[in-house]
């Protein structure tokens, strides 16, 4: 049988901490338990390096967590007297900024990945069974729904938010609470709570993780916003191809409302909410909020012109509050800790911290959440480690295929709304790409494009022609065929899709072509001018070459599938650039990298 | 007349001990990662060999416990152990021969086995 204790002290067992006398301070306390005689009762154990050295030694105490820092062997000695023998806490020693992201710091052993970051909506991702309802109600989970539904009115409510300064975590960054307050007033007695959970760009993870690791964060989210805004209906939009998200978030509904959180009089009060799961086919258009409540409607996921905003005129013709799920995910936190706390992290415009999925060419790709403010440079080689096998940085990609590429000289960029957008980029909902210089950026920019322009749904024409007609341009100078004017030609098409587009996804889908002229002009005047791509990756502007270390295995010839290598056994090969496909076979089969691309 | 608050702080309290009456205070908790990503990654495979060696008994005061995406993409599968006593250790790249090793090794034997942890 597990031996039952009472409580479970934690000592940071980091290299800091153990400079600071963590193994004295673990000394004392097993003394002190024995002098009490609470050895039974109480379990010591230790973290590996927790990341908040300057506080260290660090002493935790479970169940409440509570976070003592800067502990010395003569204070062990109060915390057992007066936590572990009378259960209260020791005021004096507790770190001030214990907020619920503290959580986050028992995700131990790679301080370096995770010291940088903060975590508030992915505060239990990772930390808590997703299945497993009491795991989150372990974690003050569904109290702010409690606080809200005891001591707060709606107005309160919005105020809260209001002064958090939360902005849409979608990527376009409207002020939450102004939305919320939008929707609130408006006189209606059918309201609607949409969760956007149609995440769609290329390389990010940020909602699914958030989903499919803590579902009740949304859930709960949601009825805090159905409160506010006097909603009785909530639906969460989300993709198809995201079965277990779904699977997790119907499996916390279903047991939210077993426990009396979703349904009929919440919690013995007087408010009512319920949550239903809607699927969307996967289409990109259908992130843009009228596009989506379209889609929800059952007509065809195509954007309408605003205003009227969905807050006015949203859902079947109601008021309707759509937020992104990142945005849901902290709103508990800013009902348990204050807007004001929530507000104190980030910068002046931006608050808070955005969740970025880390992607591309660099050494820790990974989910992570950083506080508003921290720099590209900290985000890429600090906790994303650099870039792999010694390769140079080139550009970083954020905002997806409606965001840009920003080079090194943007690197000490703070991430906030209105930085990233002063540099030729956007926030957009978090995707973050490396790119190193192995990459072609005028292949980039196509590839960003070639998957805006598929997506476009073609009711308004700047989007559905102009960037037809930007890819080809693009398709022709990467193939080789570019000609003089093609820089401006882009330059003005995009200009004019971005100021003509009806939504979102057209007035942004030039900004990947746009920022890579901004920032790499002489790569696209290489591939016009000089039919040259530095990067070696256009298939049509590059060729295969055998050197001279070539030892004449034949083991290319035979791979060749044209039949463009020629040579005898023993003798060095050749390859005929008139046959050559470019397929890379040879060098891919060549054991002693005799064959390169240039 | 009890308000939201007060059911609430009952509602988690109930909840923390059923946590504790499914064992959460064994000696040892291991902490499988089960989003969509870690399981393209394998992990449940390695979750299965865990669970096996719970239910035929040749693991015993352990809780065994999935979790969601802690965020450490291109080291997945982890398996988290989390010892009484004992530096909690983060496994990266677990398969299922290195879950039977952990198996074998750490959690019958107490050895951290050092090139497969994160650190």
């Amino acid at each position: 049988m597990p031996r039952r204790k009472e409580f479970i002290v934690t000592i940071c067992d980091g290299p800091t901490c153990i400079h600071k006398n963590s193994k004295g301070l673990e000394r004392v306390l097993r003394e002190q338990l024995e002098k009490h005689n609470l050895s039974q009762t109480v379990r010591v154990s230790l973290s590996g390096c927790l990341g908040m050295c300057k506080q260290g030694p660090m002493v935790i105490v479970n169940p409440g967590y509570t976070m003592y820092g800067n502990v010395t062997e003569s204070d062990i000695a109060e915390i057992v007297e007066q936590h572990l023998v009378k259960g209260k806490v020791v005021g004096r020693l507790v770190i001030q900024e214990d907020h619920l992201y503290n959580r986050f710091f028992r995700i131990f052993g790679d301080a370096k990945f995770f010291g940088r970051q903060m975590r508030i909506a992915l505060r239990n991702c990772g930390l808590i069974d997703p299945e497993c309802l009491d795991d989150y109600l372990a974690l003050r989970g569904y109290e702010a729904v409690a606080q809200v539904l005891t001591n707060m009115t709606p107005r309160q409510v919005i105020d809260e938010v209001k002064k958090s300064g939360l902005r849409g975590r979608g990527g376009a960054g409207f002020p939450t609470g102004l939305k919320w307050e939008l929707t609130a007033t408006q006189e209606s007695t059918e309201k609607y709570v949409i969760c956007n959970a149609d995440e769609g760009d290329p390389g990010a993870f940020m909602d699914r993780s958030t989903i499919e690791g803590d579902p009740h964060t949304v859930v709960e989210g949601m009825i805090i916003g159905g409160y506010a805004v006097g909603a009785t209906r909530g639906i969460v939009y989300i993709r198809a191809e995201y079965p277990l998200a779904i699977k997790r978030l119907e499996k916390a509904i279903s047991s939210a409302r077993e426990y009396g959180f979703l349904g009929n009089n919440i919690l013995g009060s007087d408010f009512s909410f319920d949550i239903e799961i809607r699927l969307g086919a996967g289409a990109f258009v259908c992130g843009e909020e009228t596009a989506l409540i379209h889609s929800i409607e059952g007509e065809r996921g195509m954007p309408r012109p605003r205003p009227p905003y969905p807050s006015v005129k949203g859902l079947f013709g109601k008021p309707t509050l759509i937020n992104n799920v990142e945005t849901w995910a902290n709103i508990p936190v800013i009902i348990l800790d204050g807007g004001d706390w929530f507000a104190s992290v980030g910068t002046a415009t931006s608050k808070g911290t955005k969740v970025f999925a880390l992607a591309g060419k660099v050494v820790n790709t990974g989910l992570i959440e950083v506080p508003m403010g921290t720099t590209l440079h900290e985000i890429i080689f600090d906790i994303g480690g650099g870039i792999p096998n010694g390769r140079k940085f080139k550009a970083v990609q954020t905002g997806g295929p409606s965001g840009g590429c920003l080079p090194e000289q943007y690197l000490d960029t703070p991430i906030d709304y209105q930085s990233l957008m002063a540099a030729g980029s956007i926030m957009g909902s978090g995707g973050m790409i490396v790119i190193d210089e192995d990459s072609c950026m005028v292949d980039i920019a196509k590839y960003f494009l070639e998957f805006t322009q598929s997506e476009s749904c073609g009711k308004c024409t700047p989007c559905r022609e102009g960037t037809k007609r930007m890819l080809e341009i693009l398709t022709r100078i990467t193939e080789g065929r570019g000609a003089e004017g093609d820089i401006e030609k882009l330059d003005r098409l995009g200009n004019m899709i971005r100021k003509a587009s009806l939504c979102g996804l057209g007035q942004s889908a030039p900004n990947p072509v746009l920022s890579t002229i901004k920032n790499f002009r002489e790569e696209y005047e290489e591939h016009i001018k000089q039919r040259k791509c530095r990067a070696v990756v256009c298939k049509n502007l590059i060729s295969y070459r055998i050197k001279d270390n070539c030892v004449g295995c034949t083991a290319c010839k035979k791979a060749c599938p044209v039949a463009a290598i020629d040579g005898t056994a023993k003798n060095k090969h050749i390859i005929d650039q008139n046959k050559c496909v470019r397929c890379g076979l040879c060098m891919s089969t060549c054991r002693f990298d005799a064959i390169e691309k240039v | 007349m009890s308000t939201p608050l007060d059911l609430i702080r009952k509602k988690r309290a109930e909840a923390v001990s059923r946590i504790i009456s499914k064992g959460y205070l064994s000696t040892k908790r291991v902490y499988v990662g089960m989003a969509t990503c870690e399981i393209a990654a394998g992990s449940k495979e390695v979750m299965d060999v865990f669970r096996e060696a719970v239910a035929k008994g040749s693991l015993t005061d352990v809780y065994l416990s999935q979790k969601g995406c802690v965020g450490r993409c291109n080291l997945e599968p982890t398996v988290e152990v989390v010892e009484e006593g004992c530096n909690p250790i983060k496994y990266g790249k677990v398969d299922k021969e290195r879950a039977l090793a952990i198996i074998e090794r750490h959690l019958k034997n107490g050895e951290v086995i050092k090139e497969w942890v994160i650190d």
